[in-house]
């Protein structure tokens, strides 16, 4: 389904991602679990085209993405829910999710919210509420229903527990493993690698910029150096 | 002539004079608050507007009506246009680069102009002539055609921000480039349609501008255009509405100050209330922190 095939990245002079491949099968939860600056984000959102690898490339659905422009991507059936939400806060949870559908027909807008209002009960009772008055974890189903709005196949899902309560977290877990169970493919980036293994069928971990091991989500949680480095074992 | 009455004649002039302002800031504030220019050449887009309008009047005799709808058409182009030639290439360019070529694009204008217009200014006819006396007070046409077409446009240009599907693209632009193209809007689509329209407004603002003043020359926008800066940081650089309220405080500012005898100081007042807003108060009376975010 989605496959990065040997991307290295750069900002400038930092090279931030080296050789990195991997692939995320049809229906599968696929996670990426790393340290602070690993490096996740960044191959998130070289996935998503907002970054350009210099080599190798990115192939959805069999189709190189690699130089197709971001909002195109998402036109491919491709959503990111990005770091830190980045709802847009001066508009109301509504705008918000139609922007979200911004390349899906107006006729599929009513629909499609319906649907977001399902998984999200919560959204709809705020739906004209300014997004920036929401809480964080208001934020985080808005950021996530908005990326649903696209019709995606697809979901990265970037740090999607980041500063919420243990409660919420398990709320968006159930939530992410539902949309799965409903044919939903799932790259998720995590620090809280307890959950993310939980979750998903398979992971890599990402350090400095490179994968240094892979495998089940079983298997790793068994492992004793992911126990040590990630899971505070 | 008793001071209600002369106090009624000198709000019109400043409210006439701050819709200009308004429509000209509208088109900085918005070009601002998506690209985070200051386009110093917005101004000189008002001066090729008002030439279009004497060229159309004068050398092809139309009506004034085409004259005006010209114009517009006009300025729209020409913004997108120098957005397309002069900004596109400069997308990830460090800003400065980018203003340093507002300001080169300001100065091609006003040269060509020059060049082509020649030097002196070219009186236009006037097309709105008359007005009305209400007791004491004069109500010249210009004044309430200006006032009524600017608000006019700012109730369209509200309506278009607020409600319609590429007026929502701006706002998310405006507020997080990249989280609005993971969304699926274009940058390219979605700037140049901000451009487009603040040039139109700007294109309404010439228009207007020359119906009160009755001249075009070479470096008639850069005045207008910086008074209509100040107007659009007083606002709040970045808000729409505070753009309008930026260009009607100004307008009947200027106003004050002429009413109480120190009309020469005018300019220099406005530029005073850019320095106090600056220090006081930098992001304006609607302003927002803009944050940046990759
Ligand atoms: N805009 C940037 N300019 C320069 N370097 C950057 C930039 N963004 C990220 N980096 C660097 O690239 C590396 C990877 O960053 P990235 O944000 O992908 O890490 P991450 O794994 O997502 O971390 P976190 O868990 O903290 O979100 C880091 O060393 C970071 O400092
Ligand atoms: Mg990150």
């Amino acid at each position: 389904m989605l496959k990065v095939d040997n991307i290295n990245v750069y900002y400038g002079n930092i090279h931030a991602i080296k050789d990195v491949s991997f692939e995320v099968n049809e229906g599968e939860i696929v996670t990426l679990i790393g340290a602070n600056g690993a490096g996740k984000s960044t191959i998130l959102k070289t996935i998503s085209g907002l970054l350009r690898t210099k080599t190798g490339d990115v192939i959805l659905k069999g189709e190189s993405i690699k130089s197709v422009a971001p909002h195109k991507i998402v036109a491919k059936g491709l959503a990111h829910v990005p770091e830190g939400r980045r709802v847009f806060l001066a508009m109301s949870v509504e705008e918000n999710l139609e922007m979200g559908a911004y390349t899906q027909p107006a006729s599929s807008i009513a629909p499609n919210m319906q649907e977001v209002f399902q998984w999200f009960p919560r959204l709809k009772e705020r739906r004209r509420q300014m997004a920036g008055t929401l809480s964080g974890g208001e934020q985080q189903m808005l950021a996530m229903g908005r990326a649903m709005m696209s019709g995606a196949k697809v979901l990265l899902l970037d740090e999607p527990s980041m500063g919420l309560s243990p409660l919420l977290v398990k709320e968006i877990f159930e939530i992410i493993t539902e949309l799965n169970k409903r044919g939903m493919t799932i790259l998720l980036v995590e620090q809280n690698a307890q959950m993310a293994l939980s979750v998903a069928q398979r992971a890599y971990v990402l350090e400095t910029g490179r994968i240094i091991m892979q495998g089940s989500a079983a298997e790793l949680l068994n492992d004793d150096s992911v126990r040590k480095a990630y899971l505070g074992a | 002539m008793s001071l209600i009455s002369q106090i009624i004649s000198q709000l019109v002039n400043g409210l006439q004079s701050g819709s200009i302002y308004a429509l000209v800031a509208l088109g900085y504030s918005m070009v601002y608050g998506i690209i985070l220019l200051l386009n110093f050449a917005h101004g000189d887009i008002i001066m090729i507007g008002a030439y279009v309008v004497f060229y159309a009047m004068t050398s092809f005799s139309l009506p004034p009506l085409v004259a005006v709808l010209l114009a517009v058409i006009a300025c729209t182009l020409l913004g997108a246009l120098i957005e397309k030639v002069a900004y596109t290439p400069l997308r990830s360019a460090p800003r400065l680069s980018l203003l340093i070529t507002a300001i080169g694009v300001s100065f091609l204008l006003e040269n060509g102009a020059q060049l082509v217009f020649g030097a002196g200014a070219k009186n236009v006819p006037s097309f709105i002539d008359g007005g009305v006396q209400i007791g004491d007070v004069y109500l010249s046409y210009v004044s309430v055609v200006t006032i009524l077409v600017s608000v006019a446009s700012m109730v369209v240009l509200t309506f278009l921000v607020q409600k319609t599907k590429l007026g929502k693209a701006m706002r998310a632009v405006s507020e997080d480039m990249g989280a609005a193209q993971l969304m699926g809007i274009s940058l390219n689509r979605t700037i140049s349609f901000t451009f487009a329209v603040g040039s139109a407004l700007a294109g309404i603002g010439s228009v207007l501008y020359i119906c009160a003043y009755g001249q075009a020359s070479p470096t008639m926008g850069s005045m207008l255009g910086l008074k209509a800066f100040v107007a659009a940081v007083l606002g709040g650089i970045g808000s729409i509405p505070g753009a309008m309220i930026g260009g009607f405080v100004i307008g009947l500012l200027e106003a004050l100050v002429t009413a109480v005898g120190l009309s020469t100081w005018k300019d220099g007042v406005v530029f005073a209330v850019l320095i106090v807003v600056l220090l006081v108060k930098p992001t304006g009376i609607l302003g927002r922190q803009i944050t940046e975010k990759v």
